[in-house]
């Protein structure tokens, strides 16, 4: 009944285990103190000489949900990449898989066989919820869980617009959380999704969103209280004004500015690190973003590394997703405005190391990891699909952990970028109890995920055993075991045995009576009723696949 | 108080006939029998006032037992290489379920609508689109071109709902300026509450591709020679484009099903790349309308389960598996295979089936999951009275068993 994993070499941040020699014993989905009667040990692994972490988890990949789902349909082609087996650019490896949207099935197997047990999809709209769970909800093997978008939404630009009290706006913030079986907030592009319906082009964050006459900024701080005030744990997602534009590092920097010392994480922060010189007035602006990243310590960032190849850029951000259709390969996009919620944009891209644009948006994703000093604060993402599809995980960590395979890429890149960028000067390699900071501890923590992320006693156990190899993509693209709640689920990179994962979720307290004004607003100009709008708990879980976990809300 | 009154119920219900999907629907039940109290429609009335039909699984055409039923419709699937599923007229809930059964049998699939639906996924799948939901239509909508269509032929409470409101938010919906392009269209929907008529421009439906096409280039800003199109002067299609540009948020409409010819998907694409022109300047949005038998939601939940959207080409087959949940009157495709029934009843086909199995209908008899024809919203459906028979996913689950 109970599970021995012997002697593996522990790599748990949560418990400052750096490459400790240790046992750790497994029973009923959860990790256990020593049996004190051995015989009750029905099953060893002996892992000497292997490395051990938790489960990975990836706090923003696009993997369930409306956009994805348009980008499959919009493009079949895709699914001929399934079978690749060649990289697609000289830069790239075998490992590198190409298939940008793959079906939820796919989703599951993909990141269980890299030893990631969970994924948070960060930009599901409210109206959309639904369909997301249900997508998810067909995703096997591992953990799932999503951040609500508002900011966007007539509802609450209203009752900003009205001035309402911080009261009020908090109950929304809550009741909508409870309403999508979310375990974050996000904001995409704050007012300017709205701003795009009523033929607003680009809004900076002290301009004033024409209809409500509210300015990014207010959003931003107003939500960020909100989620604050309501003691959700995961920091307030944002997604910047004028994503991808040169020059938008100003933007990035105010916006941490206007966070007024509250806890906010700043997503994707590679498409808004660029400034405006040289040549072609587009260049990394990474150092002054890591600088003030460095500085201010109530802010996360996640990276958003782009990677070289074919894939989908899926955002909420309509605003820039239209302005940068023009740049789609293959050529077509969907361009769509949802519900008074928000809207959504998706145009394919290709991401080529000769152009100088897409070779620089490579080295300052690079630099940005390399330049912010502190793990528990950086995150390892590519924004799966928009910068890479997140199966090319495996060969980001050796980027990050190999300085001589890094500047051998750095090398290949476009002259022109290669002149633009300081990559080679940065000698800092990435540790394994680093990697295991960013992609475990650290991304637990800032989730609000009490039992993942770690190997102690209690947690949920979701393990990951690798064997300890120089080629670091190689070693996370194939781990040899893969425990899932206790079960061994892939061995030697390939999945044995199917489960389903459970839901994580957030829920603070709220006044109910923020429905009687929610009623009204439905009834009057929506064209759903109310209740429809609210996901049961049954609806995830009824087929008995699906679990919610409602986490714990810090103590306000 | 009578006592019938007192032996009423009511109960609110979403409506899956037509892609609307409208969840107002306000339903009295008295010992099992439905009416419907809200709204007045006649594919809602047709729906829930659908009498129970109380049948039995038949082999053959003859009465069978379930457990028989299900055993021959698994020797049928056992012995087949390459099954068909088709109609495919269900739910999320139900369509999953099979999904599994067609990955287990090696089975193709096939969905009633497939051709009309393939007309709107060309177009997405060769350009893209710019499109609206019906929120923001409801709300922000100043100008509404029908192309090819009334619309209310498929969604009889589109202008009731979306159009003539009484609250929108950003637009004035009364002042909402609605043209119709197209042949032998209803046209008084479009008619305001203060009595404003629409613009109607009457072309064959033939001739659509070249009016659109005209319509396209002349927002495009292009110097057209002629003066006449499909017998519809240009300055008549010019004022349009003119409109459409001066229009804060102009949505161009179109339902696939009406436009019935060959390449109907250029037509559409010269709609949606219209709005796409609109765009440079000012907002607009295509928005593709119709919907019925789950058509959405089963081309949305085939592509996340397999990354790849359903088609419409002819699928060479040896065993037929059709289901339809939510139209009685949508009768098998011809085959000369095997076929297998789950569905409503089967006193009108043409051809006995070898098995036939009576199932529950979403909605109505059990609970369900639909998506909105326009993509973005989803809906749970209620069970509104006692099943007589199993849902579809409780007979797939027993013979996936027996596979």
């Amino acid at each position: 009944m109970i599970t021995h994993l012997k002697n593996g070499t522990i790599y748990d941040p949560a418990h400052q285990k750096n490459g400790v020699q240790e046992n750790i014993y497994l029973f009923q989905g959860r990790i256990v103190p020593k049996p004190l009667d051995p015989s009750k040990i029905t099953q060893t692994f002996d892992l000497t000489g292997k490395v051990v972490m938790a489960g990975a988890i990836d706090m923003h990949s696009h993997i369930g949900g409306g956009k994805i789902n348009i980008a499959r349909m919009m493009l079949p082609e895709f699914q001929e990449t399934r079978g690749y087996s060649e990289p697609e650019a000289h830069i790239c490896t075998p490992n590198c898989s190409h298939n940008a949207t793959p079906s939820t099935t796919d989703t599951g197997f993909r990141y269980i066989e890299m030893g990631y047990t969970a994924a948070f999809e960060p930009a599901i709209l409210p109206i959309n919820a639904r369909h997301a769970h249900l997508e998810m909800g067909d995703t096997p093997m591992i953990d799932k869980g999503g951040y609500a978008m508002l900011g966007n939404d007539d509802y609450f630009l209203r009752l900003l617009a009205q001035k309402a009290d911080q009261k009020a706006i908090n109950d929304y913030v809550a009741w909508t959380l409870h309403a999508t079986q979310a375990i974050g907030i996000k904001v995409v592009n704050p007012g300017g999704i709205s701003a795009f319906k009523f033929n607003q082009r680009r809004l900076d964050l002290d301009e004033n969103n024409v209809h409500y006459q509210v300015s990014p900024r207010e959003i931003l701080q107003t939500l960020s209280r909100a989620v604050n005030e309501l003691g959700i744990a995961k920091p307030l997602h944002v997604h910047c004004n004028n994503l991808g534009a040169a020059g938008n590092f100003q933007t990035t920097l105010d916006t941490m500015g206007a966070s007024d010392g509250l806890p906010m994480h700043l997503t994707h922060i590679q498409f808004h690190s660029y400034g405006t010189e040289g040549d072609k007035k587009f260049s990394s602006a990474a150092a002054q973003i890591a600088e003030a990243l460095n500085k201010n310590q109530h802010i996360t960032a996640d990276v958003g590394q782009i990677l070289f190849g074919q894939t989908v850029t899926a955002s909420g951000d309509t605003m820039m997703q239209h302005l940068n259709a023009k740049h789609a390969n293959p050529k077509k996009s969907v361009i769509m405005d949802i519900e008074c919620d928000a809207g959504c944009g998706v145009v394919p891209f290709k991401y080529r190391d000769q152009n100088y644009v897409n070779a620089l948006q490579w080295a300052i994703g690079l630099e940005l990891f390399l330049s912010v000093e502190d793990p528990w604060r950086i995150f390892l993402t590519t924004d799966h699909p928009n910068g890479a599809p997140f199966t090319s995980y495996p060969h980001l960590i050796r980027l990050l952990m190999d300085k001589t395979f890094r500047n051998e890429a750095f090398a290949k890149l476009n002259l022109d970028a290669q002149a633009m960028s300081n990559l080679t000067s940065l000698n800092r390699e990435y540790s394994l109890y680093e990697i295991a900071i960013m992609t475990r501890a650290g991304a637990a923590k800032l989730i609000g995920l009490n039992d993942c992320g770690h190997l102690g006693i209690g947690a949920q156990a979701d393990i990951t055993v690798y064997t300890d190899q120089p080629d670091r993509e190689t070693m996370f693209a194939k781990p040899d075991y893969v425990f899932k709640n206790g079960e061994l689920v892939v061995k030697n990179g390939k999945v044995v045995k199917v489960v389903w994962g459970a839901t994580h979720t957030a829920k603070p307290a709220f006044d109910t009576s923020v429905e009687k004004g929610l009623s009204e607003y439905f009834d009057k100009f929506h064209t759903i009723q109310l209740d429809n709008f609210k996901i049961t708990d049954d609806e995830i879980s009824d087929d008995g696949r699906g679990k919610i976990i409602s986490n714990t809300t810090k103590s306000t | 108080m009578d006592s019938a009154y007192l032996n009423a119920s009511t109960l609110n219900a979403t409506c899956p006939a037509c892609g609307l999907l409208c969840d107002d629907v306000q339903l009295e039940i008295h010992q099992q029998k439905i009416q419907v109290r809200h709204p007045n429609c006649s594919k809602t009335k047709l729906f829930f006032e659908q009498a129970q039909i109380v049948t039995t699984p038949k082999i053959s055409g003859k009465p069978a037992s379930l457990q028989v039923a299900i055993y021959q419709a698994v020797q049928l699937l056992k012995a087949a290489k390459a099954p068909l599923f088709a109609g495919l007229s269900t739910d999320i809930l139900g369509f999953r379920t099979l999904y599994n059964l067609a990955q287990k049998t090696n089975a193709s699939m096939q969905h009633i609508n497939a051709q009309s639906a393939q007309r709107n996924l060309r177009v997405l799948q060769s350009a893209g689109w710019q499109t609206t939901t019906l929120t923001e239509v409801k709300n922000r909508a100043d100008l509404l071109v029908c192309f090819g269509t009334d619309i209310v032929t498929h969604n009889p409470r589109f202008f009731e709902r979306f159009i003539w409101v009484k609250d929108a938010l950003f637009c004035d919906a009364d002042g909402r300026e609605i043209i119709y392009i197209g042949e032998n269209i209803n046209t008084s929907a479009g008619i305001s509450p203060a009595g404003k008529k629409p613009t109607v421009l009457a072309c064959k439906t033939e001739d659509l591709p070249e009016v659109t096409a005209v319509l396209r280039a002349l927002i495009q800003g292009k110097t057209l020679k002629c003066t006449q199109v499909a017998g519809m002067s240009i300055r008549a299609l010019y004022d349009i484009a003119i409109k459409l540009k001066q229009a804060k948020y102009g949505v161009l409409a179109w339902v696939a099903k009406d436009l019935n010819f060959p390449h109907a998907e250029l037509t559409i694409q010269n709609i949606t790349e219209s709005a796409v022109l609109l765009n440079q300047t000012t907002r607009a949005a295509s928005l593709a309308l119709g919907g019925s038998d789950g058509d959405t939601s089963i081309n949305y939940a085939h592509t996340w389960l397999s990354g790849v959207t359903l088609n419409d080409t002819p699928i060479a087959h040896d065993c037929m598996v059709w289901v339809y949940s939510f139209s009685p009157d949508q009768l098998p495709r011809a085959t000369q295979s095997p076929l297998i029934v789950f569905g409503q009843d089967d006193t009108a086909f043409e051809r006995v089936p070898d098995v036939f199995i009576p199932i529950a209908t979403p909605g109505l008899d059990c609970n369900g999951t639909l998506f909105r024809v326009d993509g973005s919203v989803t809906l749970p459906l209620k069970k509104c009275r006692d099943a007589t028979h199993p849902t579809l996913s409780d007979i797939l689950s027993q013979i996936e068993m027996q596979l």
